[in-house]
């Protein structure tokens, strides 16, 4: 008898383990949830949206918060439209004081730091409190110099007292930022800044509360709670996979009806006016290997991705296009120019590289780009001139840029005036990369190969994207890799790269300084007409190139995947948290993952 | 006499393995490696791991290239041939270290015992109860890109001195063991115990009677934990702990892996079969070797 109830128990224990168990995991999906499946290439450094500066954590922290103003998701050109705020902003006359009206009704998600738990009102407050924060020196962050250093009466000052103060008063005034009411935000600048309004639509603008902040104090980072579509189950520090969950505070708010011509076909408009965010829950994971995040896209274990190098050729044929294989999937292709550059940095403050002009320009000659871009990108990539890539106005199609060339003669030329400058050879140098997945490494190798054809010796330090940003922070590099994503339409986000005030942890990585280019990058931001402000990007880039703080490798060409399932999926350069406009057809999806078993 | 003893044991134990072909074959492959590694040690013929040929690369098999050239354009054969050099000195090194911290500290334990003896065996049993590969990545983690300044000698641990260190450091808790049990036993035998009654300093009686009584299971462990340092420094390589710059078998697996997708499958192919063949060859070598020098310990494993 006995010996029956064993065997009753243990068959019990299997129904469970084999039949109950896999229907509980994916009963998610059964159950006509949306879900949303991505990945990440990377890990993310942090969730705090003032010291937000890599698109890997924007792209997850920007579902969570929100800005005043966003980019509108079809239109193009791009334009700037209000989300928090209730209307654009009034500017006086002089174009120094800004008034912003916020939506009202807009309530923080739900969290224990709020008293009984429920979140409270977005105030004009939260503004003035999430920007101090962003000034404040112990929270180092990577955006106040190129947001709004210089330019708000009396926060430049405020930042001042925060240096060797470990307990800011955060009600401490700020003439230039003030609530004027509940709803009322007012700016008040020292001079014009014209790029204020894309500022305001970018993350790191964008409101924390109070009551949060100082509950989780240290680990803010994986605490965010915001106004916006989603809400983080859970955290996210140290797991390979982690879920957002709809915010259900989130006010209603609803799909563009308007887009650019083309749209309308494509589909971009069916949703039009309908209630968003359609998705209910999404899904992240964090693959850093290329294969297995290939191999889960074409399981469609997530809904779009990008083409790692070695699977290229098979996803996309020599027309590229995409291959019949793909398309019979139901996946299709998005191909377009990315506002990218990409580089490698010299660190302007290590006293080998960055006193040696002629060692920079040698190390960018000895670089053959042309080789890099096909053997890595399967040639997704542009050769690059100068900092301003070609989609952007400013950029000179007629212009040379001597030091982009791969040229080993003038490249040992070089080598030759530099190793006089140093007084003997130069000595080995160490390049740090953001990652440690097979193709990192194999590109840390590319760059050794190719220094070693002019006799330099490089060492390369793989390390994990949070602690490689980490390390630039604290200008520990003394050569990096990196690539940066302009954050609005306008050259001015390349060239702030270069500006001295935004040398780390600011976003100037090579801490470059040059007077010439400072006179002339101020100048260029106080004019408000883009013609104008060209010629003097023109020059600024001239200066840049002949300095040569950057081995420029290229500019991206972005090859995305997507299933048929994900609707209103259109890639949108600048605008943050999308995902609430995107839907999923789970039908389809469940069809088409029965299909390919 | 004990080392008469002992040079006889060894002359046995050849006699005993030459007659086994097996065994024979195995030792000669062992030797092919060993060959191999000083060859690529002295570089003759090989390529400069610092020059890429573009042109050429992920080529597949051809006359010049036997097994093809990687994305680098580097020669697949050559790089396998060069990993010989980096997996024997890694074993080597770290069995070496291993040897060395495991004999002292196991001896010691077993010939003083009281405090001397509960901390030793506290510290392996310790080491020994997390997992190894646990503690590898760990030890191996810690010691990367470590600057040390020895007697005004400045060294940094780069890839591949922070894998010997780690295997070291990590590998001789088995070895300690086995001694000190062996050395409790010796302890009180009666060659010992005639040597303190005649007045042998303690550390005559350690390195002129005990270790070369206990030598045989040094040499055991030696060559059968010498296979498992070659995998762990594949594992570490592969888990982008180990070796960066020049080849190795397993950054060969960590980058054929992904390059398998392209079907370009010779480089994990031959590093997978230039690991099965020495592992299989150190196996029944070890093995052998066992039997041969202590046929007490027969199917014990170590």
């Amino acid at each position: 008898m006995k010996l029956w109830i064993g065997i009753g128990v243990l068959a019990a224990l299997f129904a469970a383990a084999f039949i109950i168990i896999p229907m509980l995991s994916s009963s998610g999906d059964d159950a006509g949830e949306m879900v949303r499946h991505i990945a990440l290439g990377s890990k993310i450094r942090g969730l705090d949206p003032q010291d937000i500066g890599d698109t890997t954590s924007s792209s997850v922290g920007s579902q969570i918060f929100e800005t005043l103003y966003t980019y509108a998701y079809l239109k193009r050109p791009y334009e700037v439209i209000p989300l928090l705020a209730d209307d654009m902003p009034t500017i006086s006359d002089d174009q120094m004081t800004w008034t912003i009206p916020i939506r009202k009704g807009i309530r923080f998600a739900d969290d224990p730091a709020f008293r009984e738990g429920r979140g409270r009102e977005l105030l004009a407050q939260d503004f003035v409190y999430s920007w101090k924060r962003m000034a404040d020196l112990n929270n180092r962050s990577t955006n106040y110099s190129a947001v709004f250093a210089g330019y708000v009466v009396g926060l430049d000052e405020f930042r001042d007292y925060t240096a060797n103060n470990n307990h800011v008063d955060y009600d401490r005034e700020v003439e230039g930022l003030k609530a004027l009411d509940s709803h009322t935000l007012q700016i008040k600048l020292t001079k014009p800044h014209n790029f204020l309004l894309y500022w305001l639509a970018h993350l790191p603008t964008a409101a924390v509360a109070r009551e949060v902040v100082e509950r989780y104090d240290s680990e803010i980072a994986n605490h965010p709670v915001g106004t916006g579509p989603y809400i983080l189950v859970g955290g996210y520090a140290g797991k390979s996979s982690f879920s957002m969950i709809r915010n259900p505070n989130f006010r209603g708010e609803h799909y563009p009806t308007e887009g650019e011509p083309g749209d309308k076909e494509a589909g971009f408009l069916d949703d039009a006016g309908k209630r968003i965010p359609f998705i209910d829950r999404v899904e992240w994971s964090i693959i850093e290997e290329d294969q297995p995040y290939w191999l889960n896209f074409l399981k469609g274990n997530i809904d779009s991705a990008g083409i790692p190098k070695d699977n290229f050729s098979q996803a996309i044929t020599v027309d590229r296009e995409l291959s019949p294989d793909l398309a019979r999937k139901g996946i299709s292709l998005n191909k377009f120019k990315d506002p990218s550059v990409y580089y490698y940095g010299f660190n302007m403050d290590d006293p080998v590289i960055g006193t040696n002009k002629p060692l920079r320009q040698a190390m960018s000659l000895a670089f053959n780009r042309q080789v890099y871009i096909d053997t890595f990108l399967n040639g997704r990539g542009e050769l690059p001139k100068g900092p301003i890539p070609s989609m952007f106005p400013g950029y000179r199609t007629d212009k040379v840029n001597p030091y982009v060339a791969f040229d080993l003669d003038l490249a040992k030329a070089k080598l030759a005036e530099a190793e006089k400058i140093q007084g003997g050879p130069i000595p080995p140098m160490r390049l740090a990369l953001g990652g440690t997945d097979t193709t990192v490494t194999q590109m840390g190798k590319f760059f050794r190969i190719q220094m070693k054809q002019i006799g330099l010796d490089v060492e390369v330090d793989y390390m994990t994207w949070p602690r490689f940003q980490e390390a630039q922070k604290t200008r520990s590099h003394q050569l990096f890799g990196l690539g940066w994503v302009a954050d609005y339409p306008d050259a001015e986000s390349f060239l702030l790269l270069f500006y001295s005030k935004n040398r780390s942890p600011g976003p100037n990585g090579t801490n470059y300084s040059n007077p010439e280019f400072d006179r002339l990058y101020e100048q260029a931001k106080g004019l408000p007409s883009l013609n104008d402000r060209i010629p003097l990007y023109q020059k600024m880039e001239d200066i840049v190139i002949e300095d040569c703080p950057w081995l420029i490798t290229h500019y991206r060409l972005a090859f995305i995947l997507h299933y048929d399932w994900l609707k209103n999926y259109k890639p949108n350069d600048f605008a943050n948290g999308t995902l609430k406009y995107q839907r999923v057809d789970m039908a389809l999806r469940k069809r088409r993952l029965k299909e390919s078993e | 006499m004990p080392s008469q003893r002992s040079a006889n044991q060894w002359v046995e134990a050849w006699r005993r393995m030459r007659r086994q072909r097996l065994t024979m074959f195995c030792l000669a492959i062992i030797v092919l490696y060993i060959g191999l590694a000083i060859w690529a040690f002295t570089g003759v013929g090989f390529p400069d791991w610092d020059k890429g040929d573009y042109t050429r690369n992920n080529e597949g098999c051809s006359l010049q290239h036997w097994l093809g050239t990687d994305i680098q354009g580097q020669d697949i054969l050559f790089q396998t041939i060069y990993g010989t050099r980096v997996a024997l000195t890694v074993a080597t090194v770290a069995a070496l270290l291993a040897a060395v911290i495991g004999t002292v500290l196991g001896t010691v334990a077993g010939f003083f015992g009281g405090i001397i003896d509960e901390l030793i065996t506290w510290l392996y049993s310790t080491l020994a109860s997390i997992p190894g590969i646990l503690l590898l990545m760990a030890f191996a983690f810690v010691l990367k890109d470590k600057q040390f300044d020895l007697f005004g000698w400045h060294f940094r641990l780069t890839g591949i001195n922070a894998v010997y260190l780690a295997l070291g450091l990590t590998g001789w808790v088995g070895l300690c063991r086995l001694i000190r049990g062996e050395v409790i036993k010796h302890r009180d035998r009666d060659y010992i115990v005639a040597a303190r009654a005649i007045g042998v300093s303690n550390s005559r009686i350690l390195f002129r009677y005990l270790i070369p009584n206990v030598f045989h299971l040094v040499i055991i462990t030696f060559s059968l934990s010498f296979v498992g340092y070659i995998h762990a420094e594949v594992i570490l390589t592969y888990l982008g702990l180990g070796v960066v710059d020049v080849p190795s078998w397993g950054k060969m697996i960590r980058d054929g892996g992904q390059e398998l997708a392209k079907g370009h499958w010779q480089q994990l192919t031959a590093a997978a079969v230039a690991i099965f063949i020495i592992s299989y060859a150190l196996h029944i070598f070890g093995d052998a070797l066992r039997d041969a020098l202590d046929p007490k310990l027969r199917g014990e494993g170590i």
